[in-house]
């Protein structure tokens, strides 16, 4: 039995230790001499950003929230505003609603990027390999130079930061390697280009400004639609001819990943995209064990026997509590253990993806993943894996930036963007949706004008919760659970299996 | 590196120097401060505290440099948790190193939690640990964004963990805050922060404010005082609900006379827009005031509610009394 620790987890959002015990791995079909038997996820960081906001106004909400996560504001922004709506009593405007998507959009293309490129890549992609390039694109031999130079000064730490790394099954062929290590580059300026075409609408990215319950203050102009649609032709492009083939690329080298990582057979999506107030373009819906059924937001309770907190366990978001408890005993994780109906759920685009395909939804999304399984012999159910999880990124990736030029055209210049609402005195409300990491929903409650309580339950609290009051792993936990590791002192297979869930850590805790 | 011409960092030099308001003069120095950064003779150190990692975002968003060369070049970032391949232990043994080499460059985002000290955990250990011996021995510090600056939103009232600025930590523990830089917003935006490190290696230490360490030549400036609706102010033309694209926003909740920042002028996202040209008020997210109090919300209609129920409540308190 070896203990196998990573803390920190880098290349993710924020402070988060990953705890395996690792057996000898004794099926002679593999050569690796490791199999995990568990793993323990733990956030190590907490700021209480739900007790902060108990008193204060509630139009704070959706401003103070989205500083719970610089990676993505924009979807806790919009959760506010909904379960601000809701309280209000009001709902969004046509405008509104678009120029909301809009921004989501941005946030969505810009963590796409983000997370397989800078964040991901690294664990696959052979950076030594640019020391054998030959060609003349001019950035890539730059970084050529440059990585020779750092070797020859013999620092610290030369070609920080993409050296020092664990060693492992990088990719082999020198090609390849160098076209991911131009994209690489590439994928830098695309998504700052994505958070340009967020800010035309949002003021500013990330932490958005112009957020507001019934929709938003930025008006629409003509010139900003123009604006904003050139940015989305050039993020389509890039998006159809880089970042789409370089997955299925990488899916294609590692097929192996399509059978690890595999997470619990039970899915969450609470629907995203408002396409009027009743409509989302993602369709909500639970799927577990194959079996289809409506996403109801009161089936949701938080545990906390293995987290910080001195709270009431198994508790409704309306009536969840959040009392710190730093040195709590057999405590391990500044997540609570967020659950639906008592089980631990799987969130994220792969969910999504699998929630469509069980709703019927989103016909052309569920084809082009069929088409991109069908090349590497999986099928749909393989989407619950480490890669499907980068498969599944991808697809949707490109349906929602093609649906957004859709929604620039519906945009009406003509037409408000907010409507006036009155403040309640007292008033409960919630939003859900799904932010590009998985579910997420705001619970709101006001008394005498003020937030009296306010709850968030993140994509990341599912994923990577504690074990909840049952001693029942997250979806983290038990995808590690199996995983096959050549060298316990290079457990790169795990860091790879966690990754692809994009954990947002920030986010999680609040 | 050849790839980079000397004219090159000149004309980056040139646009620098413009920004911060320097005039020409003094491009040429500003450019070497650049190439400083580009050779790396120094090494870049970025913690984390209570972040949301909002400002790492902001600063891979910069335009010029664009971020590409930023990361690979322009710095020579030797240990990022969000960038760099190395983690767990790898990654512990490299920052260890690099601390033991004084002179490198700490760049330091999110708040300390003074008052809680396990929630912020690096490796077991209480990231104060880390961060005293990672301050001691850096060149320069560098607090990033607003919670680094003054607590921002982790210490608003109410503040569960005691969360507190770098410059709080740095003389609750006795070290001398004359290396130390602060650069505000929420999200920092990336010109304030390259413009503050380029100007600091090749001119040394920019003026600041004695208070809270922000470089002058970003943070002396009311956001007030150079918004374009200025006039309206003056004019007394305010707008009264949300959407306005005109009159001046002050009396929706604008905080923008007591918030010291360069935004009208610099904008965001590589000029694309800010806040107010999105009709949306400032909350002051420059400023110490930023979400510290429960009584000053971003927004004043939820004011004249709860002011009239004060005096609902006032007047028929005082009913029930007569009677």
């Amino acid at each position: 039995m070896t203990i196998v620790k990573i803390d920190p987890l880098t290349r993710i959002e924020g402070h988060l230790k990953i705890e395996t015990v690792m057996d000898t791995n004794t099926d002679s079909k593999f050569k690796e001499k490791f199999r995990v038997r568990e793993a323990r996820s733990t956030g190590l960081m907490f700021r209480g950003v739900e007790v902060l906001l108990q008193g204060r106004d509630p139009m704070d909400a959706q401003h103070i929230v989205q500083r719970i996560c610089g990676v993505c504001p924009i979807a806790h922004g919009i959760a506010s505003c909904m379960a601000q709506e809701v309280a209000y009593r009001t709902e969004a405007t046509a405008n509104g609603r678009l120029i909301q998507n809009l921004i989501l959009v941005s946030d969505y293309i810009h963590s796409c990027f983000t997370h397989f490129y800078l964040l991901a890549a690294l664990d696959f992609v052979n950076v030594k390999a640019i020391l054998e390039y030959k060609g003349n694109d001019p950035k890539i031999s730059g970084l050529k130079q440059w990585a020779q130079q750092e070797l020859k000064d013999n620092r610290i730490s030369p070609v920080a930061p993409f050296l020092p790394r664990y060693e492992g099954d990088y990719i082999e062929n020198v090609d390849v390697n160098i076209s991911l290590l131009a994209h690489y580059v590439q994928a830098f300026d695309m998504r700052a280009l994505a958070y340009k075409m967020g800010c035309v609408f949002g003021g500013k990215m990330p932490h958005t400004m112009s957020l507001l319950p019934t929709g938003a203050n930025v008006n629409v102009r003509v010139d900003d639609i123009l604006s904003a649609k050139t940015k989305l032709e050039e993020l389509i492009t890039f998006i159809n001819q880089v970042y789409l083939p370089d997955v299925a690329l990488l899916a294609k080298s590692y097929p192996q990943y399509f059978k690890i990582g595999k997470g619990p057979e039970a899915f969450l999506c609470a629907g995203v995209f408002r396409e009027s107030n009743y409509d989302m373009y993602i369709k909500p819906g639970v799927v577990i064990n194959g079996a289809l059924e409506e996403f109801n937001q009161e089936m949701i309770t938080e545990d906390v026997r293995f987290s910080y907190y001195s709270s009431r366990s198994k508790m409704h978001p309306f009536e969840s509590e959040t009392k710190a408890d730093p040195y709590k005993q057999g405590a391990y994780s500044w997540l609570k253990a967020p659950r639906y109906k008592r089980k631990a759920m799987q969130v994220g685009p792969a969910a999504r993806l699998l929630v469509q395909y069980a709703r019927k939804n989103n016909h052309e999304m569920c084809q082009l993943s069929d088409k991109l399984l069908e090349e590497i012999g999986g099928k749909p159910g393989d989407l619950n894996s480490a890669m499907g999880r980068h498969l599944a990124r991808a697809v949707e990736c490109k349906f929602i930036a093609e649906r957004a030029m859709q929604w620039l055209d519906q945009l009406n210049p003509k037409e408000p963007s907010a409507k006036d609402f009155d403040l309640p005195e007292t008033g409960i409300g919630y939003g859900c949706l799904e932010a590009p990491r998985g579910t997420l929903g705001h619970w709101l409650k006001i008394k005498n004008y003020v937030i009296e309580n306010y709850q968030c339950v993140v994509p990341t609290t599912w994923n990577c919760s504690p074990r909840d009051d049952d001693g029942q792993p997250s979806a983290v936990e038990q995808s590690l659970e199996g995983t096959l590791v050549a060298d316990a002192e290079n457990p790169i297979e795990v860091g790879r299996v966690v990754r692809s869930f994009d954990p947002c850590i920030a986010c999680s805790v609040h | 590196m050849n790839q980079i011409s000397r004219r090159e960092f000149l004309k980056m030099g040139a646009s620098l120097a413009a920004m911060i308001g320097l005039g020409p003069l003094y491009a040429p120095a500003l450019a070497e401060g650049l190439q400083e950064i580009v050779y790396g003779r120094v090494r870049i150190l970025w913690l984390q505290g209570q972040s949301c990692t909002g400002c790492s975002v902001s600063l891979l968003d910069s335009a010029s440099p664009g971020p590409v060369s930023l990361v690979t070049r322009y710095m020579s970032l030797a240990f990022h948790a969000t960038l760099s391949a190395a983690q767990g232990q790898v990654a512990m043994d490299m920052i260890y190193q690099l601390v033991q080499k004084p002179g490198y460059v700490l760049i330091f985002e999110g708040a300390v939690p003074m008052g809680m000290p396990r929630a912020s955990l690096v490796n077991d250990k209480p990231l104060e640990e880390l961060l005293l011996p990672a301050v001691q021995n850096a060149g320069v510090v560098i607090a990033v964004g607003t919670c680094a600056t003054y607590g921002g939103m982790p210490a608003a009232e109410g503040n569960p963990t005691g969360a507190a600025s770098l410059r709080k930590f740095m003389e609750a523990k006795r070290l001398n805050t004359g290396n130390l830089l602060a650069v505000p917003n929420c999200p920092a935006p990336p010109e304030s922060l390259v413009g503050s490190l380029a100007y600091y290696l090749k001119l040394g230490m920019p003026p600041k404010d004695p208070q809270f360490h922000r470089p002058t030549m970003f943070y002396s400036r009311s956001v007030h005082a150079e918004c374009p609706r200025y006039h309206y102010y003056q004019n007394s033309q305010f707008a009264s609900d949300f959407g306005d694209e005109h009159n001046c926003l002050f009396k929706l909740g604008c905080l923008g006379p007591i918030s010291f920042s360069d935004c009208p002028r610099r904008q965001w996202n590589d000029r694309t827009n800010w806040c107010v040209r999105a009709n949306s008020p400032c909350i002051s997210c420059s400023s110490e005031y930023f979400c510290a109090l429960k009584d000053v919300p971003f927004f004043r209609k939820g004011e004249a509610y709860r002011a009239l129920k004060k005096t609902v409540n006032k007047s028929t308190e005082s009913k029930s009394q007569g009677e």
